[in-house]
């Protein structure tokens, strides 16, 4: 029997904006918020909207963002009829071994893999975004309107939209436009990268978009100016909830400053029975020394506090010393910040040891990137 | 190498009052994370041990949910597993309750684990052992039993009505109870090794000598008679067999030469995950020396505590000494000092509950 829907998540991106932080994991697999990856996000949507098949489309730095998804257990995606699968860029019999030339690309090749399941919609989303939403009532909105496509948009404001893919929209919200970073945009409606659509449709358009040489087989640039052409249903879905692009060192670390105010992303579902699953790491709760002081921050298992953290996320075991001050900042897993060391807006990598007494940024003016890592 | 069954020996007198009421001792909640069974079961883990058998007394319900498939502690393997043993004959029966009865009327779990050997332990004594290295001595000393103690010199203060061991050489000559009037003492841990068929032999030679009899009495019959060995664990140690022994072994964690003790990176003690998200510490937070779990929400004075899962303390409360345990919310201007508050209660707004001996006590889901 058929599956009514089945997500893919295009998580093969190489993330070089994130500078070190991607110089050994894929963008997704990108620590945030205190014990998740990013790509907790999109699966954790996927589980709560009742979407159990879930295809993970994987190429840069595969073998970790691998290990990681796994069956999808962290995420309950390992019964017997739901799976997360991962789906790397790879050798097969027909056309040997072939990279991912584009998102559709990415799909294209994947089509065997979706056939299997027959589904009646697909779900496209991308690893790289954080935020909370119900496929559900996205997908119920592409029923109600007969669409083709549904593309998910967010309103932002109009400075911001020469940013963003727009789409330009009818009073219905069906799309007659699509515009990549318009210098003038016509409409504020930025598209989220997240697409419903009927599989039919998205076949037959793959296959033919694969056809062309001269195509750069992505879906804003290609597919959806092609099923425009062809006067294919395609409406916008508007989101009103909080959605961040964490493509930038900056952007990222604002992201996880975000989470400090109780107005932004919600992860202790007051409003919403919406949680973010992640994996489980095998250590002891926190421990909050004598001395220490923690005011505005998000401090996870494992870390140890001796010093003065504020304004600050701090992932597991991470050990503040006696006497050190973090104000700020985003310290991933196992930072070791010594005694007396101060670190002020910046964003510290896995495992990086800052010594004793030593100063970052005290200027505070850009996020600092402090990584092991060479970019 | 020799295959070895884990039996975790739920069968105890020891309760924490109201903890108690409506859960075992082994799914109580402990330093905010854990299970009090967790860490037994870790040790098993640690020791390889893949096949475990639990020996449930009474009120499994929590526990059932707590232990799920046993994956937390890796006996998800194709080979073992976790089985949950339970006499529902005598569950109501005090006097036939009791760790033999239960593993008769689960013998079969035994038999088809095919084991040479069986190690038998409590939940409610907190240890990192190794029980490999315990099965280790066992098999080079060639002894059917092998027991293990602890030295301590305070047992006039700690495992007060545990056993204690006389021992002959590296071997057990009496056992007795500890009636607290010395301070050394080698004390049982009621932690066993014994070769499988002869725990099999044990079960029958039992039930002829008394159906009361429970396998600490049955050993304690035996040791004039058998080779029973004494093996001595040198690591960490608490007995935590009441209220009182429950309130003071969590807060002795929070000094770090006890907690670096018992978290070692080479010995992790395994619980299952609840997807909670990190800990929110506002603006108003204050705290010190205390344990904190994933996804309390923090806009007070916290000192000298153990704080569970999802607790919420509102802005300008104050908690001092005090165990509060998944999902409570402390409102706003409270002061609480020495309490203990179970799962889902409310203190309301300004409450003040201080206690100067015995710490008080909430029960789950009340509202104060």
């Amino acid at each position: 029997m058929g599956k009514e829907i089945v997500a893919m998540i295009l998580a093969g991106g190489r993330g070089t904006r994130l500078e070190a932080l991607t110089a050994k994991v894929a963008k997704p697999a990108v620590y945030f918020g205190g014990k998740y990856r990013i790509i907790d996000f999109p699966l954790s949507n996927c589980a709560n909207s009742g979407i159990d098949v879930v295809g993970v489309l994987t190429q840069y730095e595969s073998v970790l963002l691998g290990t990681y998804v796994g069956a999808g257990s962290k995420w309950g995606l390992d019964g017997n009829k739901s799976l997360a699968a991962i789906l790397p860029a790879r050798e097969r019999g027909e056309v040997g071994a072939t990279w991912y030339a584009g998102t559709a690309d990415a799909i294209y090749q994947n089509i065997s893999f979706l056939d299997q399941y027959d589904p009646e919609y697909v779900l496209i989303l991308s690893g790289d975004h954080i935020y909370k939403m119900d496929y559900a009532d996205m997908l119920a909105a592409h029923k109600a309107k007969g669409a083709d496509l549904t593309v998910a948009v967010l309103n932002v404001s109009l400075e911001e939209a020469s940013r963003f893919g727009i789409m330009n929209t009818n009073k219905d919200l069906s799309i007659y436009e699509f515009e990549e970073k318009p210098a003038k945009p016509k409409s504020t409606l930025a598209s989220m990268g997240i697409y419903i659509f009927t599989y039919k449709e998205l076949r037959k358009y793959l296959i033919e978009d694969a056809k062309k040489e001269d195509s750069k087989h992505d879906f804003g640039m290609n597919i959806i100016p092609m099923m425009l052409n062809d006067k294919k249903k395609l409406y916008a879905y508007e989101f009103a909830g909080y959605w961040k692009d964490v493509g930038t060192v900056e952007s990222l670390w604002q992201a996880n400053m975000d989470l400090l105010d109780d107005k932004e992303l919600d992860l202790y579902n007051i409003k919403k029975d919406w949680k973010i699953y992640t994996e489980d790491t095998l250590s002891k709760p926190q421990i909050i020394g004598e001395e220490a002081s923690v005011k505005n921050s998000l401090i996870t298992q494992g870390c140890i506090v001796n010093g003065d953290v504020k304004g600050s996320v701090l992932f597991n075991n991470v050990y503040i010393g006696e006497g050190a001050k973090v104000v700020d900042s985003v310290l991933m897993p196992g930072v070791l910040v010594e005694e007396g060391a101060e670190i002020y807006k910046a964003i510290v990598d896995e495992g990086v040891v800052i010594k004793s007494k030593k100063v970052v940024n005290k200027e505070a003016k850009k996020v600092e990137l402090v990584s092991d890592n060479a970019r | 190498m020799a295959k070895v069954v884990g039996l975790v020996n739920l069968h105890s007198d020891v309760s924490y009052k109201g903890l108690t009421e409506r859960r075992p001792v082994a799914s109580v909640s402990f330093l905010g994370r854990y299970g009090i069974i967790d860490f037994v079961l870790s040790n098993m883990s640690n020791s390889n041990i893949d096949t475990v058998g639990v020996l449930i007394k009474e009120k499994p319900r929590s526990l059932f949910k707590h232990l799920g498939s046993g994956n937390s502690w890796n006996f998800n393997s194709k080979s073992g597993g976790v089985s949950l043993l339970y006499n529902e004959k005598y569950a109501n029966n005090t006097m036939y309750n009791h760790d033999i009865n239960n593993i008769v009327e689960n013998s079969a779990f035994i038999e088809k684990a095919k084991s040479d050997y069986v190690v038998i332990a409590p939940a409610h004594i907190i240890t990192t052992m190794n029980y490999a290295e315990v099965v280790d001595a066992h098999a080079r000393s060639g002894a059917e039993i092998t027991m293990v103690y602890q030295r301590i010199n305070n047992a006039n203060e700690t495992f007060v009505g545990s056993d204690y061991l006389r021992l002959k050489g590296k071997e057990v000559a009496e056992i007795k109870q500890n009636k607290g009037n010395r301070k050394e003492r080698n004390i049982s841990l009621e932690t066993y090794v014994i070769n499988t068929k002869v725990l099999m032999s044990l079960l029958k030679y039992a039930k002829k000598v008394s159906s009361f009899f429970d396998l600490k009495d049955t050993l304690a019959y035996l040791c004039d008679e058998r080779k029973i060995m004494a093996y001595e664990y040198k690591g960490f140690a608490r007995c935590i067999d009441s209220y009182e022994a429950y309130y003071k072994a969590s807060l002795e964690f929070l000094d770090l030469d006890v907690s670096t003790q018992v978290f070692k990176s080479t010995w992790p003690i395994f619980t299952n995950t609840n997807d909670t998200p990190p800990t929110k510490y506002k603006k108003n937070a204050n705290v010190k020396k205390s344990f904190v779990a994933n996804g309390a929400v923090i806009d007070g004075d916290v000192e000298g505590s153990i704080l569970a899962r999802n607790v919420i303390i509102g802005k300008n409360a104050v908690v001092k000494n005090c165990i509060i345990l998944n999902g409570s919310v402390v409102g706003n201007d409270a002061h609480l000092e020495n309490v203990i508050i179970d799962k889902d209660a409310r203190i309301e707004k300004k409450k003040v509950l201080i206690s100067e001996g015995e710490p008080l006590y909430v029960k789950e889901g009340d509202v104060v």
